[in-house]
């Protein structure tokens, strides 16, 4: 029983760190399974998020002090409310750009998508560091979110029991408007039989548009939740695009339910190794893919994948 | 450069104008030269050779002799990038100073800078590069003990001579030292020293030691246990973690399930702005006794007191209240205007010390012959005046590791201003840190198996 006991901190730790991780690779998911493009720019977007929310939080407004001041009175969880809502959706809009410069990749080689998106991801961390600098950055969170809690012997973080919690609503939310909304049904369909949306009268362009913003928005989402735990710096991104390329494919790619399956299995590997072999945390989880994928290519739950073409 | 070689050639052309004129009196009676007239021509050959002469005489130099080109291979990117930056811009104001009084032995000082991003497979060939292609005279950079090591290797092979400006792993004095290489910055024996013995009392024998998985880290760590365990205390658990670990929560939950007296961390850059931030999110600051064995200024500068606990061993500080600080920090300020830092640091003070010792022992010698240098390095004695310290630092002739005043410090509570986030608890002299265990672990290769190297 004591060894239960012992083992129960480091379970929970595992699984908020598996909910986190979840919440990572949700954009990034979407649009592979959607539009079968590998966005190598998830991290920088993860990372834009981060700054949006920084910016939106305390905007240095140069030329309108007095607009400043107003705004920075305003309590600290109004604030962090307001970048938790628009960040996402500037970042997003920032991802339809993005989304105009691939469409000329649509249909050809993978190849070009992907160079596309390694060559964002630069230019965006670049572009971070040009405007914030390349120093570590704070968030400043809501007293009532920050801190830890003690329930019975345990001590743990307010904010982590906030993330996870916001990760497992962000996970429902993304299913519900997957699975019961005519959007997400489109959406679906899309990634089915392209031809077959296109023959009912739907704009693919449009759809494409609207789930790279989608994804991207879902990757700043994450951004924004992660950057306390994280820190916000420039390369921070790289720490993102790795787990949630490797939850993707354990998952089984474009597979919602596969995500966050292999997110929380990659959260249990990491913190019990974290816990009781701390020099393999990072391993444990390529080890934990090498097994999966050497006896089920396709990931958990994944059907057809552009990585089987 | 045109207005002063206009202004040379003018005197000259006026000085010998008059000095001819001079010599077209003295031509019939040569025994009537009037003596005055020959004082004033002699001292208008005087105004016109040497006033100008004297005045531009380093420029003209500088002019015709080829630069001497100085390598920095410092971390842009990558873990260490912020130290990277900051120790680069201490070599830089060191050097741009030295070319204000004319440059090095009448030669104008240049840099080439190659980013070594916190990667000794990137910084072995960014070395080989520098000295190869580039023909540096001189290599200097590394925060990073693995990048400091590679490159260390590449210029011993070369002979070049080599300033390891603020990578304090114990080895980098120690078992990788070499006859080319020389190492500015304390290492983690030196800090751990200073506050090892202080916590024990303060927070008791029962140690966990969170440590980075790489040669500094592994090396730091070693030498902790050694002056825990020489102390009476015990390392309880050693928890090793992967470098660029994005989360130390597992870790943190081992740590309060042992319930230690201390924890020493020998973690770096900006996994220790991570650790300490998920320490903090944890609400783990209060009721451990912290040691992180050095604390780089570009990782804790702005990041706000709150955020900031333990204690740390340090070289230097800006509020050290010594003489010679004040001016030091002026001249930062004028110069560093357009950076985010507004005082300088341990990482900054690290690199415009070495970089101005190298330029002090170039004049010395008179030479850029690196054994000439060695010879003169390995003797250096520094006025702690000079170094802005509390007591005088020597070049260990053994190790190459300079010694110096440890400064025990933590996060001060009560600033004077923004910027002043160390409290000084106390100090030791450079004998009483010494890392005696590098000394014998060090074997310099000999002079006569180190390449001749003069740029």
């Amino acid at each position: 029983m004591d060894w239960l006991l012992a083992l129960l901190p480091h379970l929970v730790n595992g699984i908020s760190l598996g909910l986190l991780f979840a919440l990572i690779a949700l954009g990034f998911m979407l649009i592979v399974g959607v539009m079968e493009t590998i966005n190598l720019a998830h991290g920088s977007l993860f990372a834009l998020g981060m700054y949006a929310a920084l910016f939106l939080l305390a905007p240095k407004l140069g030329w309108f002090p007095e607009l400043q001041a107003g705004y920075m009175s305003l309590p600290v969880g109004t604030r962090y409310a307001i970048a938790l809502f628009f960040a996402p959706i500037l970042v997003g809009l920032f991802g339809l750009l993005l989304e105009l410069c691939l469409r000329r990749t649509y249909g050809k080689d993978p190849l070009y998508g992907l160079l596309l998106t390694f060559g964002a991801a630069l230019v965006i961390e670049e572009l971070i560091r040009v405007t914030w600098g390349s120093n570590e950055q704070q968030m400043a969170l809501p007293p009532t979110i920050s801190g830890a809690f003690m329930m019975g012997d345990l001590m743990y973080s307010r904010y982590r029991v906030f993330a996870s919690g916001f990760a497992i609503l962000a996970i429902v939310a993304l299913w519900l408007f997957l699975e019961k909304t005519p959007y997400g049904a489109i959406i679906k369909a899309g990634a089915h039989d392209s031809e077959m949306v296109r023959a009912l009268g739907i704009h693919l362009g449009r759809l494409r548009s609207a789930v790279f913003a989608l994804g991207v928005a879902l990757a700043a989402i994450a951004g924004v939740v992660m950057a306390p735990i994280w820190g916000i710096r420039p390369h921070v991104g790289v720490d993102a695009v790795v787990p949630a390329f490797l939850i993707i494919v354990l998952g089984g790619v474009g597979s919602l339910w596969g995500a966050v399956i292999a997110g929380l299995l990659v959260g249990l590997v990491v913190g019990l190794t974290g816990a009781y072999a701390s020099e393999w945390s990072l391993m444990s989880m390529y080890l934990l893919f090498i097994a999966v994928v050497t006896f089920r290519s396709r990931g958990l739950f994944g059907k057809k994948s552009v990585l089987d073409t | 450069m045109t207005a002063a070689g206009t202004s040379e050639a003018g005197s000259f052309g006026a000085a010998r104008s008059f000095f001819m004129q001079g010599l077209d009196d003295m031509t019939p009676p040569r025994a009537s030269l009037p003596r005055r007239r020959l004082l004033r021509g002699t001292a208008a050959l005087a105004a016109g050779f040497a006033g100008p002469w004297g005045l531009h005489h380093a420029w003209a130099q500088a002019r015709a002799k080829k630069p001497l080109l100085i390598g920095l291979a410092t971390d842009d990117t990558g873990q260490y990038a912020a130290s990277g930056q900051d120790e680069q811009r201490g070599m830089r104001m060191a050097i741009a100073e030295a070319n204000e009084r004319g440059g090095v032995l009448g030669r104008r000082l240049e840099v080439v800078h190659a980013d070594t991003a916190g990667d000794p497979a990137v910084a072995a060939p960014v070395a080989e590069r520098l000295i190869r292609q580039q023909e540096v005279a001189f290599l200097m950079g590394g925060v990073h003990s693995g990048v400091a090591s590679a490159m260390s290797k590449v210029a011993q092979a070369h002979g070049c001579i080599y300033f390891n400006t603020n990578s304090s792993s114990p080895t980098e004095a120690g078992k990788d030292c070499h006859r080319t290489k020389f190492v500015w910055d304390g290492n983690g024996t030196n800090f751990s020293t200073s506050v090892v013995k202080g916590a024990m009392t303060g927070f008791g024998r029962d140690w966990v030691l969170i440590t980075s998985d790489y040669t500094w880290g592994r090396n730091t760590a070693r030498g902790i246990r050694g002056i825990v365990e020489g102390n009476g205390g015990r390392i309880v658990e050693e928890l090793v973690v992967p470098q660029n670990t994005p989360d130390f929560s597992a870790v943190l939950n081992k740590v309060r399930a042992i319930k230690p007296g201390v924890i020493a961390t020998a973690v770096g850059g900006d996994d220790l702005t991570l650790l300490r931030r998920q320490v903090r999110e944890n609400s783990m600051d209060r009721g451990f006794g912290w040691i992180n064995n050095q604390q780089d200024w570009p990782d804790v500068y702005g990041l706000g007191r709150e955020a900031l606990f333990g204690i740390f061993g340090t070289t230097w500080y800006w509020g050290l209240g010594l003489a010679g600080v004040p001016e030091f920090v002026a001249r930062y300020q004028r110069t560093q205007g357009d950076y985010r830092i507004k005082v300088p640091g341990n990482v900054f003070y690290n690199g415009y010390m070495a970089t101005r010792e190298l330029l002090r022992a170039i004049e010395r010698t008179a030479s850029t012959n690196n054994l000439k240098l060695i010879k003169e390095l390995e003797t250096l004695r520094i006025p702690a005046l000079d170094r802005m310290q509390h007591h005088d630092a020597y070049m260990n002739p053994q190790t190459h590791q300079l010694q110096q005043t440890i400064y025990m410090a933590a996060y001060n509570d009560r600033p004077r201003r923004s910027d002043d986030l160390f409290r000084i608890l106390g100090r030791l002299q450079p004998h009483e840190v010494e890392d005696r265990a590098s000394t014998q672990q060090c074997s310099l290769e000999s002079y006569a198996a180190t390449p001749s190297y003069e740029p």
